[in-house]
């Protein structure tokens, strides 16, 4: 167990869970479906379409797999998030830049997160539909400045003439990974296994371990 | 042959073992209440037999879908079963079940004779030619008859001395046999210094499964066929042929793990069920008691009717009659359709509905019941203000207690699996891959659990017993409700009702989550879900294309915007409020490596969507004043801030 170490990393598949937050209309659906869907590999979307999906990638010569857990928008729903962003590593947050409201919605969502989920979790805010500037509703410098004040990185996207999604994704991986980094370095070697697996944060090729299934609960 | 014979004896201890139970438990009742009554305050207790007869598995389907699953793996099950157990309890007592699980393997009687019985079933074959040529003798033979005598004893005494001979030799060997492999075992585990009590279970463990190998050939075959062809259907193969050898010490410990959760789980459901009627005693306070105090106290209906170790027979038979009553005044206008099709399980459904009766007492007089039970609710009622206080108290702390034992239960269950699982890889280290491992799992969760998942979830039943309540809530509000109520766009079911020649919109998928309820093994239940989840976005791509002729089907592909309404209401339509439990208990079983696939995604949004019709009874139904509001209509204003909030705020 103690090989899962600093040293042994490159043969390491990371998993990432991201939930994507945001507003009936704001358009996140098309936003992960431009991400998911290009022309080298459309088996990325599942049967599920797309309330769930993965991306493998590979970052830097890691592989990464992500899965993407889309969540209802409505406010009825609402009480429901929490156990979908348990355990997730990364959330985006869309909100719609001609919609004030939407991004409204999104400041109440990062403070539940932040509130359940501490500094663990990378937060993206994404101002969609900038195909739409001449309505914008949201200013580019509030919005930057409200996710410079949270901790989030803010970006622009645009679903229709597919912009910036790439980018967005990249960039929540590398933080991602850093963060994976940190929580490994601060856990020191072999000590807590049980919180990191649980988590989901990684799993290690090929590498036989005694207790799988439910080994956490094994310890408390 | 011997089998048949086998099982008959079985049947007959079995009998006699009940028997004896319903006689000490009859011979011990009159003393019960005394007893209880100075020990802790006992308003509650009678209140919780009431309360949890939902949760020792009643609710509909709950004991058809047991039975289906029970009965490929284990057939010994069900001919108990239908030999009577079935209808007092759905649970057998601790020790059937542990004689079922050797019954249920095939070549659990097949056994090697000791020397010392081979000689003893020579001798009396011997003893029997001897009594046949004693017979024929005449009268006057008399030294012929002593000579024989001698001559037989001469001969029992030789064998007997040949086989004590043998047998030590024998044991010598086998002896010198477990030495050798004992130190084979540590060898194996050679690199720790100082042993652990675990280390040193596992070199026993280690050391039985090389005896076994001893004598047995299987393993070494197949370990062969496996490092010539390393396939994955060829270890599925090997784990299941493991699990039906009954000797073999991986199956000796899954009995054991099996039994002692099942031991501790019995007395945590059964208690779910009404047992004993011991109510005359304690001061009537519910409408349940009131009713039944005259005829309760009839000993005669006892008798034979103890089967299965409970004997509830007087008080449920009493009050199903008279809550059946209840419950159809109660029901004629809300929810007539489930109870009355349920006819042959109605005891533990009437106790269920009469519990939610009760409950709806406390807030709404029903409408329909002024006939019998107003006035002696009204009665019981008055009565009841101050010790309910109590029982709610008391009914706290036994839920806290049963949440502990709960988690204790599901962490033994984790514990046992993952021994079962090294067991299975330091049997065959051919089997410790990734993948490998991943199927040897699965093959031995489905054999564990397929025994005790119906006493498990209703254990998890019992613990959430007020989500499952107020989900049926919202069912009878709800059970008519439309797509377009739960707010599904247009789009995303037909408009036309014709269209669908008879069914309902996304009947597919909530056929396919019904079925959930006849595995039994955790992982099935999670691929169910998953294919469900896949049923409504195949029945919303369908509906959608029907409405949408013109444009170009691959516009949109549905999000949880569109899911988890779709599913709240497929979840309705389902009928089933042990999904609740169900889930909640997938939760605690899922494998780290499915938690954030599509199998966690799925299993999420049942959850939520579960949840979110329970919401639906406290929201919706608040401001009702007894009658029932029109489902649209309350739906429609619950249902629809998204259409206004977006534009409003």
């Amino acid at each position: 167990m103690s090989s899962a170490g600093a040293a042994g990393t490159s043969n390491r598949t990371y998993s990432f869970k991201v939930v994507l937050l945001g507003e009936g209309c704001v358009g996140k659906t098309s936003l992960v479906l431009r991400y998911c869907e290009n022309k080298f590999n459309d088996k990325h979307i599942t049967t599920l379409q797309a309330s769930f999906l993965t991306k493998k990638l590979n970052i830097t010569g890691k592989r990464v797999n992500l899965a993407i857990w889309d969540t209802a928008g409505q406010e009825r729903f609402h009480a429901l998030g929490p156990i979908y962003y348990r355990d997730s590593n990364g959330a985006v947050l869309v909100y719609d830049v001609t919609d004030e409201d939407s991004f409204q919605k999104v400041k109440n969502w990062v403070k539940e997160l932040r509130k359940m989920l501490g500094n663990d979790i990378c937060l993206c805010i994404v101002g969609n539909k900038i195909d739409l500037d001449k309505d914008r509703h949201v200013s580019v410098e509030d919005a930057e400045s409200y996710a410079e004040s949270v901790g989030a990185k803010h970006y622009h996207t645009s679903a229709k003439l597919n912009k910036g999604i790439e980018e967005l994704f990249l960039d929540l991986c590398k933080r991602m990974m850093e963060t994976a980094h940190a929580e490994e370095r601060a856990k020191g070697n072999g000590a807590s296994q049980s919180a990191a697996t649980r988590r989901g944060v990684q799993i290690v090729d090929d590498e036989p371990q005694a207790t799988p299934a439910g080994g956490c609960c094994s310890s408390g | 042959m011997v089998a048949v014979e086998i099982e008959r004896m079985l049947r007959l201890a079995e009998q006699c073992l009940d028997r004896a139970k319903s006689f000490i438990e009859k011979s011990s009742e009159p003393l019960d209440p005394t007893t209880s009554t100075s020990a802790s305050p006992d308003p509650s207790v009678q209140h919780q037999t009431t309360v949890c007869a939902p949760a020792a598995g009643s609710a509909d389907g709950f004991v058809d879908a047991r039975n289906k699953g029970t009965s490929p793996t284990k057939p010994g099950h069900r001919r108990v079963l239908s030999d009577g157990a079935r209808e007092l309890s759905p649970f057998l007592p601790p020790e059937v079940f542990q004689r079922l699980q050797t019954v249920a393997s095939p070549d659990a009687c097949r056994k090697e004779l000791t020397p010392i019985e081979e000689a003893s079933r020579l001798n009396q074959k011997l003893k029997a030619n001897y009594e046949a040529r004693l017979a024929r003798l005449r009268p006057g033979q008399a030294y012929q008859k002593t000579s024989l005598t001698l001559s037989l004893q001469r001969q029992m005494m030789e064998n007997l001395i040949i086989a004590k001979a043998r047998q030590d030799a024998l044991q010598r060997k086998m002896e010198e046999r477990r030495l050798r492999l004992q130190e084979e075992a540590n060898r194996r585990f050679a690199a720790s210094g100082a042993m652990t009590a675990e280390e040193q279970e596992q070199r026993l463990l280690y050391t039985n499964v090389l005896e076994y190998e001893q004598d047995h050939d299987w393993p070494k075959q197949w370990k062969a066929k496996l490092k010539q062809n390393p396939d994955e259907s060829l270890v599925s193969d090997l784990v299941s042929y493991l699990l039906s050898r009954s000797d073999h010490p991986v199956v000796k410990m899954l009995r054991k793990h099996q039994y002692r959760i099942y031991n501790r789980l019995y007395p945590l459901v059964i208690k779910g069920a009404p047992q004993s009627p011991a109510l005359p005693l304690r001061p009537s306070r519910s409408v349940h008691s009131l009713l039944h105090t005259e005829s309760n106290w009839n000993p005669g209906r006892t008798a034979g009717r103890g089967v299965g170790g409970q004997s509830f027979s007087i008080d449920s038979s009493a009050s199903s009659t008279h809550s059946h009553d209840l419950i159809n005044n109660y029901s004629e206008d809300s929810e007539g359709e489930e109870l009355h099709t349920q006819v042959t399980v109605y005891r533990e459904n009437s106790f269920e509905d009469l519990e939610q009766f009760l409950f709806q007492l406390d807030w709404v007089p029903p409408v329909g019941a002024t006939e019998e039970p107003a006035s002696d609710s009204e009665l019981s009622r008055d009565r009841s203000i101050q010790p309910e206080q109590d029982e709610g108290y008391i009914q706290g702390l036994e839920m806290r207690a049963l949440k502990e034992h709960l988690k204790d239960i599901v962490k033994d269950i984790h514990i046992a699996i993952d021994q079962l699982l090294s067991l299975c890889l330091l049997s065959f280290e051919c089997l410790n891959t990734a993948i490998f491992k991943d199927l040897c799992l699965a093959s031995i969760e489905e054999a564990f659990f397929a025994p005790l998942w119906s006493a498990l979830v209703a254990l998890f039943r019992r613990v959430h017993r007020e989500q499952e309540q107020a989900f049926v809530k919202s069912l009878r509000l709800y059970c008519n409700a439309t797509p377009r109520d739960f707010g599904v766009p247009p789009k995303l079911f037909p408009q036309d009702p014709g269209a669908l020649q008879g069914s309902y919109p996304y009947e597919s998928a909530a056929q396919e989550l019904k079925l959930i309820l006849q595995d039994s093994c955790p992982q099935r239940k999670l691929e169910c879900i998953v294919r469900t989840l896949r049923l409504i976005c195949v029945c919303a791509e369908d509906y959608r294309c029907l409405q949408e002729v013109d444009s170009t089907p691959k516009t949109a592909a549905i999000g949880a915007d569109d899911l988890l309404p779709i599913l709240s209401f497929v979840a309705v339509r389902c009928q089933c409020p042990q999904l609740v439990s169900e889930c909640a208990a997938l939760e605690e079983f899922i494998h780290e490596g499915y938690l954030i696939g599509e199998e966690g995604y799925c299993l999420t949004s049942l959850q939520s969507a579960l949840a979110f019709v329970e919401s639906l009874c406290t929201a919706g139904g608040r401001g009702r004043g007894g009658g029932h509001l029109p489902v649209e209509n309350s739906l429609e204003k619950d249902l629809h801030p998204l259409n206004s909030s977006s534009s409003s705020m």
